[in-house]
C-alpha cells in the first residue's frame, strides 16, 4: 500500500520538475489532497530549489542549491540527508525489479548548444561554463555505468552543426574533445536541424542491438533551420533514435515534440542543481520497454567479442595500432594480434569488439538489480537483532514520531529474501553502489 | 626484520582503516594443518590466529587513530568479529596487569566470537558448506562506507572535515578456500564498489588453489595478491606486505602481480576463451554461436547465426582442446596469413 502512495507522489513530483508555471498550484492542491503531510511536501520541494518560495531562477538572489540543501531547523544535516534517502527509495520503488530489459551497448551523441544564449548568467558562472563542467562529470559517470558504450560530441553554433568529438568508447578522448574552452566559444544562433542531422549520420551504421541516443543541452529559445525540422524528426523516429533534451531557458514546443515522439525525456532546468539532476537521469541504460510492447524482440543479437591477452609491463616495447606509440603495456587483439592501448574498443585492424571480462561484469547489475528493501514500520515487526546486519550500527530503540514518507520510523530496512535488517545508510549503499545484498549475497 | 611499523618510517599524517576478512572454513583449515608430506609447511588454525592477532595489534599500535574491523567468513554465514569503533566495556576482572588493555580486548573478543561460531557448527554437513566470502566482503564495504560518510558526502561534501573522508581504507582478505563460480557477479560488484569508495583490496592466499576472482579484486583496486610460499612465516608476510597503508606502498615496493588474465570463461562449458559470442540482452558468454540464449531464453535471428558461423576464426575443428592450443601458439608468434585474410574480410562485422 505504501508503495502505491510513493508511486503517486513521485509522478506528481516529476511533473512539477518539468513544468515551471503551475508549480505553486501544485503545492496547494497537493496540500488539500493529503492534508496532514503538507509541511513535509513543502520541505521536499525546498530541496531542489532556493529556500524562499521562488519558482523562477531569475527571481532568486545569488543562491546555490548546494547551500540551500543543508539548511535545517536545527542547523543539522539530518533533514537533507533524510530527503536524499527518501528520494532514492522512491526512485527505486518506481523501477520494477528484474523484469525490464535494458540496452547495455549504448551509443550517445551529446549535442551542446554553443550559441550566444549560452553566455547568459542566470546560472553561475555562465550557462556555458556550467554546461562544460557538468558535461565533464556526466561523461565520467556515463562511461562508469556504461562501460561498453560509445559517445560522440556535436556542437551547434552559427547556424551549423559542428563535430567536436568522434564517436569513441574511451572517456578520456571525449573529455579531451571538450577540454579546450576557447575552441568552443559560443557564437551565433543554434540550428537544431543541422546538428541533429549530423548526429544522426554518425549513428546510421550502428547494429540493431545497440541504442542510438541524442542528448541535447539547449540554452536558446530559437532555432534557425535550413528546412523542415519535422522531416528530421520523422527520420529519427524511423531510425529509432531516442532524443532527450535538457533545456536551460524554457520549454519549446519543438523540443518537447522531439522527445515525445522518439521516446526520450524532456526537462527544463530550474537551477544549477536541477540541471545536474536532469542530466544525470540520462546515465542509467534506458529500458527497452516500448520496443517490446510493439511486438517481437528486435534488439536481440549475438555479438562476437574478443577477450584480449594483457601484455605485462615488463614486455618488450612495440608500437600500438591506435596511436603508433612505442610502449610495453597493452592488449593483443585475439583475432589479428594487433596491439591496442585501451579496452573496450573496436579493434582498429579487424573491427572485432575487444573487451575484458570485468567490462562485461560492470554491466551485470543493470540486469540483476537488488530488489528494494521493505521499510519496517513498527517495533513489533522489528527483530531482536539490535544492530544493522551489514555495518553493525545500532538501531534506534524508540521509533521516531515524525518520519518522511517512505522512510522507516524504526530505522530498519528489511531484505525480502534473507529477512535481515539494514540501516538506512546501508540501504542506500546496497542499492546504489554495491548491487548485492550483504545478507543473502544476491 | 624488525616488526617496527613502516607507517611511521614514511610520514603520513592520515590515520588508516584496515578491514580484515578471515576465511574460517573448518575443512580447509583441517587440510592446511596436515603434517608433511601433505603440506611442506603445515599451518594450524591456532598458529594462524596467534600470528593474525599479532598483526592486528601492530596495526592498532602503529598509529593511535588507526581503525580496525575484523569480519569472519564461516560456512554459509558471515559475521563482524570486531570493530574498533564499537567500544565494548572491558570487564575489570579480566584485565591482566601484564598486558596492554586494548590488545587484550581485541584478542579476547575475536577469539571468543570465533569459538562461539565454530562450536555452533555441529553437523559435518554444515561445516563443509562453502564459506560466505561475499557476505563478509560486502559487510566490510558497508562498514567502510559507514565510517567514511560516503553517502552523506553526496549531499554535503563541503561540510565534512578532511580527517573523516581521507582514512585511506584497505581490506585484507586471508583466503584458504577455492573460488566459487556462483560468486562471480557479487564479487565483481563488490570490486566495483571498492573502486568507487577508493578502497584497496589486498589478498593473502594462505592455503588452497589460486583464486582468479580474488586476483582480479587485488588487481582492479590496486592491491597486492600474495600467495604464501613459506606458510610458517605468515606474520613476516603480513607485516611486510600488508601493514603499511596503500598510500605509502610505492615507497616500499610491495609486490603486485603482473601476470593476470582477463579472458572470460564461457557460460556453457566454463572454458577460457579468446573470442566469444555474447547475448546482447543478458551478456552471457558462449564459446560458439547458439540459437537460443540459455540464460535469458532469447532467440537469436537465424541470419545472425549464419553470419557468425561464417566469420568464426579459421581453425574451428569443434574440439575444445584443439582450438585452445591453436590460439595459444598464435599469441607468441606472428599471425598466420589465413587469420589475417579472414579478419579483414569480416572487418565490417562485429
Ligand atoms: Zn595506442
Ligand atoms: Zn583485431
Ligand atoms: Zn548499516
Ligand atoms: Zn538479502
Ligand atoms: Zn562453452
Ligand atoms: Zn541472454
Amino acid at each position: 500500500m505504501s508503495k502505491r502512495k510513493d508511486n503517486d507522489f513521485m509522478d506528481v513530483d516529476y511533473d512539477s520538475d518539468i513544468s515551471m508555471g503551475d508549480d505553486d498550484d501544485f503545492k496547494v492542491s497537493k496540500g488539500k489532497g493529503k492534508g496532514k503531510t503538507v509541511d513535509k511536501k513543502k520541505k521536499e520541494k525546498g530541496k531542489g530549489k532556493p529556500k524562499d518560495v521562488q519558482a523562477y531562477t531569475w527571481e532568486a538572489n545569488f543562491a546555490r542549491s548546494w547551500d540551500t540543501v543543508q539548511e535545517d531547523e536545527g542547523g543539522s544535516l539530518q533533514g537533507a540527508v533524510n530527503e536524499f534517502m527518501a528520494r532514492g527509495r522512491r526512485r527505486r520503488l518506481l523501477t520494477p525489479g528484474s523484469a525490464i530489459r535494458r540496452t547495455i551497448i549504448r551509443h550517445l551523441v551529446l549535442l551542446l548548444d554553443l550559441s550566444l544564449a549560452m553566455l547568459d548568467r542566470d546560472m553561475r558562472p555562465t550557462r556555458f561554463d556550467l554546461t562544460l563542467q557538468y558535461a565533464r562529470e556526466f561523461i565520467v559517470e556515463w562511461f562508469d555505468q556504461n562501460p561498453l558504450g560509445q559517445m560522440g560530441v556535436v556542437g551547434m553554433r552559427a547556424g551549423l552543426g559542428e563535430r567536436i568529438g568522434e564517436m569513441t568508447g574511451n572517456p578520456q578522448d571525449v573529455l579531451k574533445a571538450i577540454s579546450e574552452r576557447h575552441k568552443l566559444e559560443p557564437t551565433g544562433d543554434p540550428s537544431l536541424q543541422n546538428a541533429i542531422e549530423m548526429a544522426r549520420n554518425s549513428m546510421s551504421h550502428l547494429p540493431t542491438h545497440s541504442s542510438r541516443e541524442i542528448l541535447i543541452i539547449f540554452g536558446s529559445l530559437t532555432t534557425c533551420d535550413p528546412g523542415n525540422i519535422h522531416d528530421t524528426l520523422d527520420a529519427c523516429v524511423k531510425s529509432k533514435i531516442r532524443i532527450s533534451v535538457v533545456a536551460l531557458a524554457a520549454e519549446m514546443k519543438i523540443c518537447r515534440e522531439l522527445c515525445d515522439k522518439t521516446g526520450g525525456q524532456f526537462g527544463v532546468a530550474l537551477n544549477e542543481g536541477h540541471f545536474k539532476d536532469l542530466l544525470f537521469e540520462m546515465v542509467p541504460p534506458p529500458a527497452q520497454r516500448n520496443m517490446t510492447s510493439r511486438g517481437g524482440n528486435p534488439a536481440a543479437d549475438l555479438m562476437m567479442m574478443g577477450f584480449p591477452t594483457r601484455l605485462p609491463d615488463t614486455s618488450p616495447q612495440s608500437l600500438c595500432v591506435c596511436h603508433s606509440e612505442l610502449k610495453s603495456e597493452g592488449f593483443l587483439c585475439p583475432r589479428c594480434l594487433a596491439k591496442i592501448c585501451d579496452i573496450p574498443t573496436d579493434c582498429d585492424i579487424c573491427g572485432l569488439m575487444v573487451v575484458s571480462s570485468p567490462h562485461l561484469a560492470r554491466s551485470y547489475h543493470h540486469l540483476f538489480p537488488v530488489s528494494p528493501y521493505d521499510a519496517v514500520q513498527t517495533l513489533q515487526d522489528a527483530s531482536f537483532i539490535p544492530d544493522c546486519h551489514a555495518c553493525g550500527r545500532l538501531f534506534p530503540t524508540t521509533p521516531l514520531t515524525t518520519v518522511t514518507e517512505g522512510l522507516s520510523p524504526t530505522g530498519r530496512y528489511r531484505c525480502t529474501t534473507c529477512k535481515h535488517d539494514f540501516c538506512s545508510e546501508c540501504d542506500v549503499f546496497v542499492h546504489d553502489v554495491l548491487h548485492c545484498c550483504p545478507g543473502c549475497g544476491k | 626484520m624488525s616488526s617496527a611499523p613502516p607507517a611511521q618510517a614514511v610520514a603520513t599524517d592520515k590515520p588508516s582503516h584496515l578491514s580484515v576478512i578471515v576465511d574460517l572454513s573448518p575443512s580447509q583449515w583441517h587440510l592446511s594443518s596436515q603434517p608433511p608430506p601433505a603440506n611442506t609447511f603445515p599451518l594450524t588454525l591456532n598458529s594462524f590466529l596467534s600470528q593474525l592477532l599479532a598483526f592486528l595489534n601492530s596495526h592498532i599500535a602503529s598509529k593511535h587513530e588507526n581503525t580496525l574491523a575484523v569480519f569472519g567468513a564461516f560456512p554459509g554465514k558471515s559475521l563482524m568479529l570486531y570493530a574498533s569503533t564499537e567500544s565494548e566495556t572491558i570487564n575489570p576482572s579480566a584485565v591482566d596487569a601484564n598486558s596492554y588493555p586494548p590488545f587484550k580486548m581485541l584478542d579476547s573478543t575475536i577469539i571468543k566470537r570465533i569459538e562461539n561460531e565454530l562450536d555452533q557448527l555441529d553437523t559435518d554437513e554444515e561445516s563443509t558448506l562453502p564459506v560466505a566470502l561475499v557476505g563478509a566482503l560486502t559487510k566490510a564495504l558497508c562498514y567502510i562506507n559507514r565510517i567514511s560518510h560516503f553517502s552523506a558526502a553526496n549531499v554535503s561534501k563541503a561540510k565534512l572535515p578532511d580527517s573523516l573522508t581521507t582514512s585511506d581504507p584497505h581490506i585484507l582478505i586471508l583466503s584458504v578456500s577455492p573460488d566459487l563460480s556462483a560468486e562471480y557477479i557479487p564479487i565483481m560488484n563488490s570490486i566495483f564498489s571498492a573502486q568507487k569508495l577508493k578502497v584497496t583490496i589486498d589478498v593473502c592466499k594462505i592455503y588452497g588453489p589460486e583464486t582468479v576472482f580474488l586476483q582480479q579484486a587485488a588487481h582492479l583496486t590496486g592491491g597486492s595478491y600474495i600467495s604464501l610460499e613459506r606458510r610458517d612465516a605468515l606474520l613476516q608476510y603480513l607485516t611486510m606486505a600488508f601493514l603499511s597503508p596503500p598510500s605509502i606502498r610505492k615507497a616500499l615496493s610491495v609486490p603486485t602481480q603482473d601476470k593476470i588474465d582477463f579472458r572470460a570463461a564461457c557460460f556453457c562449458h566454463k572454458k577460457i576463451i579468446d573470442i566469444g559470442f555474447v547475448c546482447s540482452v543478458c551478456l552471457s558468454i558462449f564459446c560458439q554461436p547458439v540459437p537460443v540464449c540459455s540464460t535469458c531464453r532469447t532467440k537469436f535471428p537465424i541470419k545472425i547465426l549464419q553470419r557468425l558461423n561464417a566469420s568464426r576464426p579459421p581453425p574451428t575443428p569443434g574440439s575444445n582442446g584443439l582450438s585452445r592450443t591453436t590460439s595459444m601458439s598464435g599469441t607468441g608468434g606472428l599471425p598466420h596469413s589465413g587469420s589475417i585474410r579472414t579478419s579483414t574480410s569480416n572487418g565490417t562485422l562485429r
